[in-house]
């Protein structure tokens, strides 16, 4: 595959950006210089970021794409693609450029990793296909090039995900970032007619204090002090007020917050369920005999029509099943195919050693065990 | 005597020699674990070794609760410290001097056999000194279904998650069942919660394997609260109906937050079960007047209709009063079996059950499986000592 357009602007374009100069004030197209025209300005295309004036962008490419007039670099450029650049130094508007397209591509983001490590592997891979397009060499760029666009095929609807996420963050953060600011200016607001307030009260009680002294015969320091008392609490009085009123603007942030946060938790959308098992995915239907409803046998007759067994609820079927499976317990199992990391054995084999050793003992203790299982 | 890196052949006259080798051999099985007194005795055989490496493989904690029947300490795996387990200790009862206590025979030999997500798992068994039986169990902090019953005020839950909880009971006693195992004693408080929130069956005490016809079962099983009639009634040859009637009455206190038919006496209950339920005659229970203790007041109340169930038990909905009565049917052969009710339409109805990640927990259940598991089986909590309920007598069968 040919390299696509910006990568052959490596070398000419490094040497293009090294030359740069920002006290550089000629147009390396056409030698005009902002000495004799002060409106000069310098235009970029992200395609090789070649820089020239702006008179020469529309001289040559008004007419249509046109390769770029720098000597050796004959890239294909239209009008379009020309724009200020953002900062003065090329190489990193170049870099700049990139990153934002590889971030665009690559937005994953970390709440999808396990694990910390993981989203720290993701970042330096990211990172170095970066760096393979800024600064590497021509295999290198076609190499990361080719990475990016099978990435980008492979995860097209988690990068539409992703995209849409940081953009309703964002937005959040804009709306919190602008309720911040308007209670900040509330604050200020307030502060400052409390102030007014204030002042005007202060000089309420001035007035009244020597009208008072002007018309009463009261003591002279009397009135003053009453006076700075009543300054005093009346101050106190504003700045609870004011304090209470902060709080309530605080917790409306605040569910303003907390609403923000649903919003993304909903994000996280729920797995599809399996519906309800009650068996919970285990079958024990026997699958070397099938039971019958009815077993003739001379013994169970009396069992069957007994009022004791019947009126007790003893069932014959579960008697059935029972023998069922005890005379066909075992078939078809390997214990080879069985065997699990020696725990179970090993716990079922202690159990019954346990228990063999405590049945070894006294006949007594025999014949207590037997009738533990005949009630 | 300094253990001599030399292993001597084993000379059977050499009485020194014969000891020493068994040091050795022991140090090879437990490293530099402390030897237990039995290890005093000398030659220890093959089962002495493989109870030794089991126990050696946990490490005992602190203890959870301590009980008249047994003690219940915190573990874990000496290999993996963060792999919790309950370690139940049963201690040497007076009554059985000469060898295990049944009820710990009987969880033993079920719990061995049984494995199902909704059971706690038995991982090993070993003795330690004094021949004391210490059963390894699944850990499971978060207490029990009684503790969330009884909290009216701090847990709130509704219809799905009761949902969940009885799909959980449900699953573990069919599973028995499936395996011929009665459990005989089902309650809230065997119903231990996992870390989870998977609900898993508890305490097989009072288990036994379904028994053979002319052969007959003690009816003196079940705390008083969950037995089904025919128990009250004396009835010596039961099936799995019995455990039904048991998780039907878990399922009425999980509605109702309490305790549903609670009689003070045996006598007490059967009157209860009369009132809440009806009383059992030969018209809906045929045969149940030759029970042997059968005996109930008059006059006989008609069986309670679905309307009066559905005033109480609303909230499980209609399919699931339908489920709840087929669990409390009189006559035992009519009742619901473990396999119908997993095949009920409750379960594919609205609300779908919680996830157990979902489900309404509560914290400091530490020491409650501790109080769960050193319980004597078949007991309510609030009769122990001198009330106690009546007690498994061996001696006098």
């Amino acid at each position: 595959m040919p390299p696509r357009s910006r990568l052959g602007a490596g070398e000419t374009g490094t040497s293009a950006l090294s030359a740069n100069n920002p006290s550089d004030d000629i147009c390396p197209v056409c030698k005009s210089n902002r000495y004799l025209n002060p409106n000069l300005e310098f235009l970029i295309n992200p395609e090789c970021y070649h820089k020239m004036c702006s008179t020469c962008v529309d001289r040559i490419f008004t007419s249509g794409p046109a390769s770029c007039p720098v000597p050796y670099c004959g890239k294909t450029l239209r009008k379009k693609g020309f724009h200020k650049a953002f900062f003065a130094d090329l190489t990193v508007e170049r870099e700049v450029d990139i990153r934002k397209r590889v971030g665009a591509i690559f937005n994953r983001r970390q709440d999808e990793f396990e694990t910390l490590l993981d989203w720290n592997n993701y970042l330096e891979e990211v990172e170095s296909l970066i760096f393979d397009l800024v600064e590497g060499t021509r295999d290198e760029k076609v190499k990361a090039e080719e990475k990016l666009k099978v990435y980008k095929e492979g995860n097209r609807g988690e990068i539409e995900e992703n995209r849409k996420a940081g953009l309703e963050e964002a937005d959040i953060a804009r709306r919190r970032e602008k309720a911040e600011k308007e209670a900040a200016r509330q604050r200020r607001l307030a502060a400052y007619r409390e102030e007014e307030e204030e002042k005007a009260d202060a000089q309420r009680t001035k007035r009244d204090v020597l009208d008072r002294l002007a018309t009463s015969n009261e003591d002279a320091n009397k009135i003053a002090q009453h006076a700075q008392r009543v300054i005093l609490k009346k101050t106190s009085a504003r700045r609870n007020l004011t304090d209470a009123q902060a709080n309530s603007n605080g917790s409306i942030l605040d569910s303003g917050l907390t609403i923000n946060v649903r919003g993304l938790k909903k994000k996280e959308a729920p797995i599809m369920e399996k519906p309800y098992d009650p068996f919970g995915g285990v079958d024990l239907t026997p699958s070397h005999y099938t039971l019958q409803k009815d077993y003739d046998n001379e013994w169970l007759g009396n069992a069957k029509n007994d009022i004791r067994h019947m009126a007790g609820g003893y069932s014959i079927e579960e008697y059935y099943a029972r023998t069922m499976f005890e005379a066909f317990s075992g078939l078809g199992v390997f214990i080879e195919d069985e065997k699990v990391p020696e725990k179970p054995v090993a716990s079922s084999t202690i159990g019954t050693a346990a228990a063999v050793q405590a049945a070894g003992g006294t006949v007594n203790l025999e014949d207590k065990m037997e009738l533990d299982d005949v009630f | 005597m300094a253990v001599s890196p030399l292993v001597f052949p084993p000379a059977p006259a050499d009485k020194n020699a014969g000891a020493k080798l068994s040091k050795l051999s022991n140090q090879g099985f437990n490293g530099a674990a402390p030897e237990g007194p039995s290890a005093s005795s000398g030659t220890r055989d093959l089962a002495e070794q493989m109870n030794e490496e089991e126990k050696q493989k946990y490490v005992k904690g602190k203890k959870l609760g301590e009980g008249t029947y047994a003690n219940v300490y915190l573990g874990h795996l000496r290999d993996d410290p963060k792999r919790l387990v309950a370690i139940k200790k049963i201690k040497i009862q007076k009554e059985y001097t000469e060898g295990m206590a049944p009820d710990a025979v009987r969880e033993l030999k079920h719990l061995q056999e049984i494995s199902h997500p909704n059971i706690i798992s038995l991982l090993s068994v070993f003795s330690s000194k004094d021949q004391n039986l210490n059963l390894v169990l699944e850990y499971l902090p978060l207490g029990d279904l009684e503790m969330l019953i009884k909290d009216v005020e701090g847990v709130r839950y509704g219809a799905a998650d009761i949902k969940a909880w009885m799909g959980m009971l449900s699953r573990a006693i069919w599973f028995c069942h499936e395996n011929f195992v009665l459990h005989r004693d089902i309650k809230p408080n065997n119903l231990l919660i996992a870390a989870d929130g998977e609900v898993k069956l508890a305490d097989f005490g009072l288990a036994r394997s379904f028994s053979d016809p002319y052969r007959i079962m003690t009816s003196n099983v079940i705390t008083r609260w969950y037995r089904p009639p025919e128990l009250l009634f004396g009835a010596k040859h039961y099936s799995g109906a019995v455990d039904i009637w048991s998780v039907g009455l878990v399922f009425a206190e999980l509605v109702i937050r309490t305790p549903y038919i609670a009689g003070d006496t045996e006598v007490g209950q059967v009157n209860l079960i009369c009132q809440a339920v009806g009383t059992p005659t030969e018209e809906n229970w045929p045969g149940v007047s030759k029970l042997p203790e059968y005996a109930v007041p008059d006059p006989p109340n008609p069986i309670r209709g679905r309307d009066q169930y559905l005033g109480t038990f609303g909230t499980a909905g209609q399919e699931g009063v339908d489920l709840l009565m087929a669990m409390l049917i009189l006559d035992p052969r009519k009742r619901i079996t473990a396999r119908e009710v997993l095949q009920h339409p409750w379960w594919a109805s609205e609300p779908k059950p919680t996830r157990k990640q979902d489900l309404p927990r509560k914290e400091g259940g530490a020491e409650k499986i501790g109080e769960d598991l050193k319980r004597r089986p078949g007991i309510l909590d609030d009769e122990r000592g001198a009330k106690v309920a009546r007690k498994l007598d061996f001696g006098k069968m």
